[in-house]
């Protein structure tokens, strides 16, 4: 961890990451700090609990640390790995909890929040706020399928029961939807 | 496993990208994908649609205290000294990645980018073992490990239609080649399926296979790793 004089503040993510390795607490501090907000934002998203959403942030932040040698930033940034991280620590304590995964005005909240446009939007990388804005240009029910699967984790058998409509409609809104985010991801994605 | 068709995949892959195709599609999609460079392509332009998506989600200010709540687990809970190893090993990465989310599928996509076993080991890097776990004589997961330092252990399993073991929880175990055994942990199946990954020591050298138990301690499936010298 190169630390001459740097502050632990101004280090990039992934040198952060690389530190936790190092046993140092103060890096374990700084990365916490960094990411925190980020972390408990997702968990309480899916689960709603502020509790249960503690020990899944808590679960992510130690499945970071006990895999930071591993993680490989070819594969993403550092926010979004402990993203998917406590994204399926949420999903599975869902599953395991709850027989329906979400309510529908939590559904409703959330999907408002996710395709708001607000001021902060300029500070927020173009990525984001393209999707943003795709999403936003949905449908309402593809977006609400899509909400549903991407981040409450609902098969399309669930989402069919949750809107009452038949298996197949369920899954072809999850599919416009998806397809529809992509043709906006791909215009920018140079990957090959 | 009855095979399955780009056209199908391409009309699964949103599900599977999003983590909701049930189990049984699941194991299918993931062994086409293990042989279709184009799909799995494709299911992983989508996957960084539901990571966007999630990236849409506000943050939220954690309960006073958690800060410091997790800084201390964490430093009690340190079971290795200090390391600042990277693994290079392309397919070490993906492979426990994939614990995380990317689905059994990315193992596939990894091995695929790996350097060749040899290679690797020419660079210093152990070479990373892999094996088919089998139960009543049909494929029903895979299993990788790592011999390295630090070692870990990944796992699917899917054992949908088989009666024991649909819901409950697992063990893992390393068999040896003296015919002694090492557990290695323990995760929990939902509607038979499963994935897992976790540090675990393995050793190149006496490693023979492994054992996937249910809770009452019978044998589920078991894998074989192949002979060292010949390397998959
Ligand atoms: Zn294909």
């Amino acid at each position: 961890m190169q630390r001459m004089g740097l502050p632990l503040g101004r280090a990039t993510d992934e040198a952060l990451l690389s530190g936790l390795t190092t046993g140092d607490p103060e890096i374990a501090v700084a990365f916490v700090r960094r990411f925190q907000r980020i972390v408990f934002g997702v968990a309480i998203a899916v689960v709603g609990d502020p509790q249960l959403a503690e020990d899944i942030a808590q679960q992510t932040f130690e499945r970071a640390w006990r895999h930071a040698q591993i993680y490989d930033s070819r594969r993403g940034s550092v926010k979004t790995w402990l993203t998917t991280i406590a994204h399926n620590l949420a999903i599975d304590a869902v599953r395991a909890r709850r027989a329906s995964p979400v309510a529908p005005e939590d559904l409703d909240a959330l999907l408002d929040i996710v395709t708001d446009t607000p001021e902060q939007q300029a500070l927020a990388d173009e990525t984001s706020a393209r999707i943003r804005s795709a999403v936003a240009a949905l449908p309402r029910e593809q977006a609400r399928a899509l909400v549903m699967a991407g981040i409450y984790g609902m098969t399309a058998q669930q989402i069919a029961e949750f809107e009452r409509i038949p298996l197949g409609t369920a899954k072809t809104r999850i599919r416009t939807a998806t397809r529809k985010l992509r043709t906006t991801l791909g215009t920018e994605a140079s990957r090959r | 496993m009855s095979a399955m068709t780009c056209d199908r995949l391409k009309e699964l892959a949103p599900e599977l990208a999003l983590g909701v195709l049930p189990a049984q599609e699941r194991a299918r999609a993931v062994a086409h994908l293990d042989r279709c460079a184009g799909c799995r392509e494709y299911v992983e332009q989508l996957t960084l649609v539901g990571d966007g998506l999630l990236g849409l989600l506000p943050g939220t200010e954690p309960p006073v205290g958690f800060e410091t709540r997790v800084v201390d687990r964490l430093s009690r809970s340190r079971p290795a000294p200090p390391r600042r190893l990277r693994l290079r090993v392309a397919a070490a990465a993906a492979a426990v990645a994939c614990a995380f989310g990317f689905g059994g599928w990315a193992v596939g996509t990894a091995l695929d980018d790996a350097p060749a076993p040899l290679s690797a080991q020419d660079q210093g890097h152990p070479a990373l073992l892999q094996a088919a776990l089998v139960a009543n004589g049909h494929e029903v997961g895979r299993i990788f490990a790592y011999p390295g330092s630090p070692g870990w252990v990944y796992m699917s399993v899917d054992l949908v239609g088989l009666e024991k073991g649909a819901g409950e929880k697992v063990h893992c175990r390393l068999e040896r080649s003296d015919g002694t055994t090492v557990p290695v942990g323990s995760f929990t199946l939902k509607g038979g399926y499963g994935y897992w990954g976790a540090p675990a020591p393995v050793d190149a050298a006496t490693v023979s296979g492994a054992q996937l138990l249910a809770a009452d301690g019978s044998v589920l499936a078991t894998a074989h790793f192949p002979p060292r010298d010949a390397p998959s």
